[in-house]
């Protein structure tokens, strides 16, 4: 039990979001004599405001006392933090109820949930992130809506009571009826996890594209693939997540923090194993991609796919500072945005594939259509597409139509699981060798776990030399050399990975 | 008919104008000898069509041997191994122009494909011509030595081939012509050996055709990492260059 304050009659507990930052909150409610009234104070924000409206008529219709007769202040501390949301209506609820009866506040214990005028308790978004945040504040209970009751027991070390209504958290904590604490099972992935929904056994052809895959894949590299329309860019990158091991306990729960805050979780299925897979349009806003809004930025594309895969069809086409926007989180997987309300920082580890056509036409280059653009528009085109995200794409491939007479008649090809297989093997390798995918390795950690011997490293200083490969190319083909090397044997890297790995870069053959 | 060791361009213009002539119903009459000969079986063979093999041994005789399963899916398909020469006769250096006339005997119209100055294929040309039969040629880089023979018989007065229409235009007496490109083959059917030495992989490339790494790796029992490698390799030793999604040969010396 909380220490009692001289005049505050109910302390309880609550949690808002910052981000993926859970921020306690307590509710102080006061009742004394003075002029009659409802005040509420601790800087809310209209949303807050509105709940003192809600929670009045929730508590009369749910048969509780409210102290129409007296004072009433309620206080949202810290003052300083701006209270947003309708998160805090059962918390408040409870308080001014205890208040009005005269009960002391249970210790430890937080409320999360809006309260309709009935009384009953809503869903709210983010109890997954409240939860952990409160966990960390060493509160051990917590009130939500049923709803969301899986989604909190995800925190895991939390007694989690799925609340209906005002009334029976109210019966609760009186001792009259007691609620029975959640106790749904921890939750693991299962072989379903796998997004199977397009397999490279349809893919006919395009040999390039399916090593380049297969090797994006073990690896975790960027790739770009370049071609006319119609050549099956798109459907190519849809098969990479299920070239994925499903993700990890800790990468779903960040995934599924990224989800709570958004509102996107699925009810009664909080944990989702499959690796997303998202395909933002050309137009998408700056906001969209990479997170914003007014207030406090709430997550943008990037981390929705963080752990699975953002795909950039027609990558010219999307805005030069939108592009841009995406280099911090390439290099440090997460990304910080400030906003009216505060700085944010959202994870976003994702692998990028773009796909782009070679000219605005799309035809330029190709064996049978002629290109119908202008030489000057063709290198605008592609001028958009250099520069310092494509530096930063480690395998890039070109992809050809397929001519009509192949569809249809050839035999199928490799499935995506005997290719998974392969991966899952191959970035077991990397995480028990130097504790990060090949992607993820610096210069020190080449040298240290990829060196090279003198003929691979010639041949590399050669066609640094001869093509203009920046520091950072030089270092992305050796990469993906190392990845190529431990598809291959596993052991050390030979001159013929890094020919293999340079012979998925074009950035250079366009110079 | 053509050379024994043609470009890929060859390959694939052999293979695809025979394809087309099958579907029209022309019954391809060739050599059975590696490069453009395999080829033109090949296509007739994709194009569900008649295909007849000249030989220069016995019926009973394949020659080369890397032709046997050819020989067999030929004889499966519908059509013919014929001989002048009687039954266990083995390849004869002076048995192979007399084949060469046997066979410009059995057509009504010789195409040639590619040939160099003086080549087996010039000779059935001639052999064509003496009989009365129409010859026709298809064009090649200017570049390539494989291309001169062809273009002598244009020079002289054979027809020129673009596309199969061309072919059938001429068979059946007709004048209007069609400037349509030939449509190459998606990937080529015949089987190359596979290559030997650094540079092995170089005779493969055309220098006006891009070949594909994934349809080298097929057509020569490589691995397709490997090929890409190989490919890589010759890019840069500036003795091959990318264009498109393959690889053309680099002719000369310079670097792209």
């Amino acid at each position: 039990m909380l220490p009692r304050l001289p005049g505050v009659v109910a302390r309880v507990l609550s949690c808002l979001l910052r981000g993926l930052e859970g921020r306690l909150v307590e509710i102080q409610v006061d009742i004394s004599s003075g002029p009659v009234g409802f005040a509420l104070v601790g800087l809310a924000s209209g949303s807050v405001r509105e709940a003192k409206e809600r929670v009045r008529s929730a508590i009369h219709n749910s048969g509780l006392p409210f102290p129409s007769q007296r004072k009433l202040t309620v206080n949202l501390a810290p003052a300083e933090l701006r209270k947003d949301g309708s998160g805090l209506d059962l918390a408040i609820g409870v308080g001014i109820s205890l208040a009005a009866l005269g009960l002391p506040s249970p210790s430890s214990t937080a409320f999360l949930g809006e309260l309709a005028l009935d009384g009953a308790v809503r869903h709210v978004d983010g109890v997954l992130v409240a939860a952990r945040g409160l966990i960390r504040h060493g509160v051990g209970a917590l009130f939500v809506p049923e709803a969301d009751a899986a989604e909190a027991a995800l925190a895991g070390g939390l007694r989690v009571y799925p609340c209906p209504s005002l009334s029976t958290a109210m019966a609760h904590l009186t001792g009259d009826t007691l609620l029975d604490p959640y106790s749904g099972r921890a939750p693991a992935p299962a072989a379903a996890d796998t997004n199977t929904e397009y397999d490279l056994a349809e893919v006919q052809g395009q040999d390039s594209a399916r090593r380049a895959l297969e090797v994006a894949a073990s690896g975790g590299h960027n790739l770009l693939m370049y071609g006319p329309p119609g050549a099956g860019k798109t459907m190519l990158a849809r098969t990479l997540p299920g070239l994925l091991p499903p993700l990890e306990l800790q990468e779903a729960l960040e995934l599924a923090q990224i989800r709570s805050v958004l509102g996107d979780l699925t009810a009664g299925r909080p944990l989702d194993w499959v690796r997303p897979f998202r395909a933002p349009h050309h137009s998408v806003s700056l906001a969209g991609l990479i997170g914003g809004g007014s207030g406090l930025a709430t997550p943008g594309e990037i981390s929705r796919a963080h752990h699975g895969v953002l795909f950039l069809d027609e990558l010219a086409e999307f805005r030069a500072a939108t592009l841009q926007a995406l280099r911090q989180p390439m290099e440090q997987g997460h990304i910080v945005i400030t906003r009216r309300g505060g700085s944010v920082v959202y994870p976003a580890r994702f692998q990028l594939v773009a796909a782009t056509n070679p000219c605005p036409c799309g035809w330029e280059g190709d064996s049978q259509r002629s290109c119908r653009c202008t030489p000057a528009s063709v290198e605008a085109y592609q001028r958009t597409l250099s520069g310092p995200l494509l530096d930063r794409i480690d395998l890039q491939v070109v992809v050809a139509r397929t001519p009509m007479d192949v569809l249809g008649r050839e035999a199928v090809g490799e499935s995506s699981a005997a290719v998974r297989a392969r991966v899952v093997a191959a970035r077991q390798l990397q995480i028990d060798r130097q504790g990060t995918l090949n992607a993820g390795m610096r210069a020190p950690q080449l040298r240290r776990w990829a060196p090279l011997d003198a003929t691979a490293l010639s041949a590399l200083r050669r066609w640094a030399g001869q093509r203009g490969l920046s520091a950072r190319g030089f270092h992305r083909a050796w990469r993906v050399a190392r990845t190529i090397a431990g598809l291959d044997t596993g052991g050390s890297v030979r001159e013929h990975h890094v020919m293999e790995a340079l012979g998925y870069r074009l950035v250079e053959r366009a110079a | 008919m053509g050379a024994r060791r043609p470009t890929p361009y060859g390959e694939a213009v052999a293979e695809r104008l025979a394809t087309d002539l099958a579907h029209a119903g022309v019954a391809v009459v060739s050599g059975l000898a590696v490069g453009v000969d395999a080829a033109a079986h090949e296509g007739a063979l994709i194009g569900e069509g008649c295909t007849i093999a000249v030989l220069g041994t016995g019926v009973d005789v394949v020659y080369p041997a890397a032709n046997t399963d050819l020989a067999a899916r030929i004889v499966a398909g519908g059509g013919a191994l014929v001989s002048q020469f009687p039954d266990g006769t083995g390849p004869k250096r002076d048995h192979f122009p007399r084949r060469n006339w046997t066979m410009a005997a059995l057509a009504d119209l010789v195409v040639v494909v590619e040939a160099s100055e003086g080549s087996g294929a010039l000779i059935t040309a001639e052999a064509g011509l003496a009989q009365g039969q129409a010859v026709m040629a298809v064009p090649g880089s200017v570049f390539s030595p494989l291309s001169v023979g062809c273009h002598q018989l244009l020079r002289d007065g054979a027809g020129l081939v673009q596309n199969a229409r061309d072919v059938l235009g001429e068979l059946n007496g007709l004048t209007a012509v069609l400037d349509d490109p030939l449509t190459p083959p998606d990937r080529l059917a015949v089987e190359g050996e596979a290559p030997r030495g650094r540079d092995g992989l170089l005779r493969h490339l055309s220098d006006a055709y891009p070949v594909e790494p994934g349809d080298l790796a097929r057509r020569l029992g490589l691995a397709f990492p490997d090929v890409v490698a190989r490919l890589t390799r010759l890019e840069l030793e500036g003795k091959a260059r990318r264009m498109g999604a393959g690889y053309l040969r680099v002719r000369g010396r310079g670097m792209t």
